[in-house]
């Protein structure tokens, strides 16, 4: 990560501010703006704030408190001065910007007669978050994802924030690649949200491995069967299960004869249990691995392995 | 013989000064033809391919007249590219660069370089409707100029055959 990359995410009259900010790129996750509130940060999970000079300090109260009109000019920017074309996104709350960092939207919502998310107006709140690929993230858990050879269903379990997604994209990569333990495959990727690939201009800005399609932006259910009948992946991944439907859909793919990698939010094994749709991914055997995640000290740590039968089968 | 080629050396060159006067006009009917087509080009983009304003340009960069599709080559090479520069400053910078040589009215290179400045809208078919605004503009221009371009041509050539017969014969 460039410290340029992250001054280009601002408009060109307010990047100086962000030069000292720029310089921690490699462990800066969060930039927080909130119309009129202080303007805050999160470097290696603590909390900072940024004065009007730049200057990063620790108290609230010396922070610049940027304008409405400011972000405004930041989400044109954002957007490529092109909202119409963010307009889908902007609906579901987040934008994936060149270098697949996501930016979360909060305003005032826009409903239309039936009741249904029709457009967002006074965004005055923006996280962005910044997107950071870290190649060999899953290198302890590659022989625990093998056998015979044959790379096994995982879901990846963590908390909001816990490093499913960088887990995930760096298991793609390798499956994709091919490791020691198995020849690279062909993968398919159902990226939602585009923060599995992150593709911009339909290229993908991160190194999702060489054997890997992307479909970007589709919903998940559409997206895995549209898949498994135009790639014919052997491999098919997505992020963040989340109903019943994508279950099901899953459990359709699997049926299909594809090895599947997706993640779930969840705090402990417990507590995916009680889900609904986590009952019917066990009751179907959809999975062959889940991987409790964790992330300390801003690195993601696998917590516990279990089997396809939810048996703890590793402990690092 | 030195007044017969004076006289004929006058009246090729006024007759040359109208021709390129007569040149011009139809020039600027090309250009507000050029500009209504990139426009109307622009607006489907918006309403149908969804593309970002860059997006676009990197589009239009393809274009067969140079000067347009180098011009928009260098927007998106300046917006999208390292610089990350505005967009609004730089449409208006590199259209008023690329527009000035050119036979245009005052207003038309207003409507074009300031175009950029209400790209706000959120939803598409309003800003293709911007768009649409700027397109019917130069698509006006296109028809009157057209309409007047002949006429204006056959005068501006008598009227520069009929000088250069005058200055002949005042100085010869």
């Amino acid at each position: 990560m460039r410290a340029e990359e992250i001054l280009m995410l601002f408009p060109e009259g307010s990047r100086d501010r962000w030069r000292e900010v720029a310089k921690m790129a490699r462990r800066l996750q969060e930039i927080r703006l909130r119309a009129c509130l202080p303007l805050s940060i999160l470097v290696d999970n603590r909390e900072y704030f940024v004065d009007r000079q730049g200057q990063i300090v620790d108290i609230p109260e010396e922070a610049a408190r940027p304008l409405p009109e400011e972000l405004e000019n930041l989400l044109g920017h954002l957007c490529k001065y092109s909202i119409y074309a963010f307009a889908d996104e902007i609906r579901q709350g987040f934008l994936t910007v060149q270098g697949g960092h996501r930016v979360g939207l909060a305003g005032q919502v826009i409903l239309d007669g039936e009741g249904r998310i029709k457009n967002m107006k006074y965004i005055r709140y923006l996280n962005i978050r910044i997107a950071h690929q870290i190649r060999g993230a899953a290198d302890a858990l590659m022989p625990c994802l093998y056998e015979d050879g044959q790379v096994m269903s995982t879901l990846l379990i963590s908390p909001p924030g816990g490093g499913k997604t960088t887990m995930l994209r760096d298991i793609i990569r390798q499956v994709s690649d091919g490791t020691v333990y198995g020849r690279g495959i062909n993968v398919s990727v159902v990226d939602e949200r585009s923060e599995i690939a992150g593709s911009y201009l339909g290229v993908s800005q991160n190194d999702v491995g060489i054997r890997t399609d992307v479909l970007d932006g589709c919903p998940k259910v559409e997206g895995m069967m549209r898949l498994i009948r135009s790639m014919a992946p052997r491999v098919l991944a997505v992020d963040e299960v989340g109903s019943l439907a994508d279950a099901q859909a899953l459990q359709m793919a699997g049926g299909c004869g594809c090895k599947l990698l997706a993640t779930i939010h969840g705090g402990s094994m417990e507590e995916v249990r009680r889900k609904d749709y986590m009952r019917y991914i066990m009751e179907q055997g959809l999975f062959e691995r889940y991987v409790m995640l964790d992330r300390r000290q801003g690195a993601c740590r696998i917590v516990e392995i279990y089997d396809g039968e939810g048996k703890p089968c590793t402990r690092q | 013989m030195y007044k017969a080629v004076g006289f004929f050396c006058i009246l090729a060159g006024c007759a040359g000064w109208g021709h390129s006067l007569a040149g011009q006009e139809k020039e600027r009917v090309r250009h507000l033809m050029m500009l209504s087509r990139i426009l109307s080009r622009m607006r489907s983009e918006i309403s149908y391919g969804k593309h970002t304003m860059p997006e676009i340009c990197l589009l239009l960069a393809e274009l067969d007249d140079k000067c347009y599709a180098s011009c928009f080559g260098r927007i998106y090479e300046r917006t999208a590219g390292e610089g990350g520069t505005d967009f609004p400053k730089v449409w208006e910078e590199e259209f008023g660069k690329c527009l000035a040589p050119l036979p245009l009215r005052e207003e038309e290179r207003r409507t074009m370089t300031e175009l950029a400045k209400s790209l706000r809208f959120r939803e598409e078919n309003g800003q293709a409707g911007r768009v649409g605004q700027a397109e019917v503009f130069f698509e006006d221009r296109y028809r009157q100029a057209g309409e007047m371009v002949g006429n204006r041509s056959k005068m501006i050539h008598s009227v520069s055959i009929l000088t250069g017969l005058l200055l002949a014969i005042l100085l010869l």
